[in-house]
């Protein structure tokens, strides 16, 4: 079906073309325009995000390599001493009644596992109440937004049919009846059925979603699947030292490198390319559903300030002065 | 369940994964009865004919057109916010002498508003708004004790009456919480609930707390003894001088305006059962009860 009804007599032809039973309607344009509005939306409000990421990273690349500032472990192989053995987290928002988590601060650089600090992670972030209910909202969110249900069944009016009495009212010795349209007939219509592209979005509300991704953080770092290091640079873009790395680390079958930026260094992404188990994401990008799916996380220093930064603030905020303004009421999305 | 205690447990369990996460079950809603089960064919609970089978009911509270109960009671403007306004139940100067010549009360003690309470004589209820005593005027030719009383409302009369005999009246204003620690302080010591720090009147109140004319508590020193003495004048009789009297101490001692109680500070918790009064340690708790 190359061309796709766009105008509703169109489409009442087309429905006539393809025959009476329950079928889909595929790629029907316009047929939604509430979700389409509402994705875009939240492309826009994620695209300008991704564009301030991007133009940053690209002044820094254009840079050549001499004068890139080196990663923790080339400044921790010229002198050990240079790199404190434990270093202390500044925090926001710190909580009075509960300690701080700590987390080995790793590399990417060895194959093999080198500690190059011991780092503070904040426990309304890592350490929240362990609740799977709240996963479980954000998976179902997350499944259901995107989803249009286009199933259609006609209603009487739909059936092409004649409104031609079907017998005599009296005398047959059946029930009384009109036209074939009707319920009681087997080739009748069905009464209250799925009626045409129906869009099941919702939003979740910001405190659930927040929580969710504190909630997912907090359960990767109790099972020991959260690691984080220090940067993705790694010394070649061979996919078997990848599979090296993560094999004498125990990091299991499957994991998730999210970084900062969403331009990532050279070797990672060619190394990366074939296993589609191991994937390199953004923060920006950052879900419940992924976390979940792949069994170890591993964040950047960076991306691990990102995050903390932006889930406390999120947590922390309430929204009752910009309640009705108009500009609140998208922000969400 | 403590969050460390669930995250410990969780350390044992195997990994969240995406086969492995259910809604909580407190969470997830019946389904709609349908009513097609045994017994529930042909009329579907609704029994036979009328409004009840045909969804024609009226709507919550019609009466077949009469005026409906919720609607005959008009609305009236002079009790507009009633629920909202401060109520200082009233105690007579009779009633006080009465108590003070039965031995309820010491006049030889500053009276406050706890020992009118502890009499028994007195019902004060903060749940319904009221605010502290209103000392009124009824039997002030026989009132005949000079006193010491601590009150959240006079008029000009009273404070004459008092003031003649030789006695102190002051006006100060307590908020609800420290009016609930006040009633009964050892129901609320044993609560083991922090002594409250009194919070200042609200908007409308300050000017009356304010005024020397009604000894405010917020009010000028001098300015109160100017006013004793413009009463005295007014009303005609010889301002007693108290330098002289025996209690002078007593009419000297004045609580801060966020103290409670006499002798205690705000944020201490009185231990009855071990006799010991903790104070805070933490610098947030005692920068809070000291401003």
């Amino acid at each position: 079906m190359s061309n796709y009804p766009k105008f509703s007599y169109e489409l009442t032809h087309f429905k006539k073309m393809l025959g009476q039973t329950c079928r889909r309607i595929n790629k029907c344009l316009n047929a939604c325009p509430r979700i389409e509005f509402k994705r875009n939306l939240w492309r826009s409000s994620l695209c300008q995000q991704k564009i301030d990421i991007t133009l940053k990273y690209t002044d820094e690349a254009n840079a050549s390599k001499d004068n890139r500032e080196p990663t923790l472990y080339e400044k921790f192989l010229q002198n050990p001493k240079s790199v404190p053995l434990i270093t202390s987290r500044k925090m926001e928002y710190p909580n009075k009644y509960r300690p701080p988590r700590q987390a080995w601060l790793e590399t990417l650089s060895t194959a093999e596992d080198h500690k190059l600090g011991m780092l503070d992670l904040h426990p309304d972030v890592f350490a929240v109440h362990p609740r799977l209910d709240i996963l479980y909202h954000n998976l179902r969110w997350q499944e259901f937004y995107k989803k249009i249900d286009y199933n259609w069944t006609p209603s009487r009016g739909d059936l092409d049919v004649t409104h031609r009495k079907q017998m005599p009212q009296k005398r047959s010795g059946r029930a009384r009846n009109r036209n074939r349209s009707s319920v009681m007939f087997r080739t009748g219509a069905k009464p209250l059925g799925p009626r045409g592209p129906r869009a099941l979005f919702y939003m979740l509300p910001k405190h659930y979603r927040v929580q969710g991704l504190c909630t997912a953080l907090s359960f990767k770092y109790a099972q020991n699947n959260l690691h984080i290091v220090d940067s993705l640079e790694i010394p070649t873009d061979d996919p078997e030292y990848i599979q090296d790395l993560v094999d004498t680390r125990f990091w299991g079958f499957s994991a998730l490198f999210v970084d900062d930026t969403d331009y990532m260094p050279e070797n990672i992404t060619y190394a990366l390319a074939d296993y589609p188990h191991y994937n390199l994401l953004p923060v920006y990008g950052l879900n419940v559903r992924d976390m979940l799916k792949h069994e170890t996380l591993i964040l950047t220093l960076a991306a691990l300030e990102r995050i903390e930064q932006r889930l406390l603030y999120h947590s922390n905020r309430s929204r009752s002065s910009s309640k009705f303004s108009m500009e609140s009421r998208y922000d969400q999305y | 369940m403590g969050i460390e205690k669930a995250l410990r447990m969780v350390k044992d369990l195997p990994r969240v994964a995406l086969n492995n996460i259910k809604n909580s079950p407190m969470d997830q809603k019946k389904p709609h009865n349908l009513r097609r089960g045994w017994g529930k064919n042909k009329t579907h609970g609704r029994g036979h004919k009328g409004q009840g089978q045909r969804m024609t009911l009226p709507k919550l509270g019609f009466e077949t057109g009469q005026k409906p109960f919720y609607q005959l009671m008009p609305q009236e403007k002079y009790y507009e916010g009633h629920h909202l306004k401060r109520q200082y139940p009233p105690l007579s100067l009779l009633k006080l002498q009465r108590m003070i010549d039965l031995g309820c009360v010491d006049p030889n003690e500053v009276i406050d508003i706890t020992s009118i309470c502890m009499t028994g004589h007195y019902n004060l209820n903060v749940h319904q708004r009221h605010y502290g005593v209103n000392l009124t005027e009824d039997g002030a030719e026989k009132f005949a004790t000079p006193i010491i009383i601590e009150v959240q409302w006079a008029s000009e009369l009273t404070i004459a009456t008092i003031e003649k005999l030789g006695g102190v009246i002051m006006t100060r204003f307590y908020d609800p919480l420290s009016l609930i620690a006040l009633k009964d302080p050892e129901m609320y010591f044993k609560t083991g609930k922090p002594i409250p720090k009194c919070k200042l009147p609200p908007t409308d109140a300050v000017e009356y707390y304010s005024d020397p004319k009604n000894r405010g508590y917020l009010a000028d020193p001098d300015k109160i003894a100017e006013e004793r003495v413009a009463l005295s004048q007014k009303y005609g009789y010889e301002l007693p001088d108290l330098s002289q009297s025996d209690k002078l101490s007593l009419m000297l001692k004045r609580k801060d305006p966020r103290q409670i109680f006499f002798g205690l500070q705000p944020g201490w918790i009185v231990n009855l059962v071990d006799k010991k009064i903790l104070k805070p340690k933490a610098e947030y708790l005692q920068e809070y009860y000291n401003s």
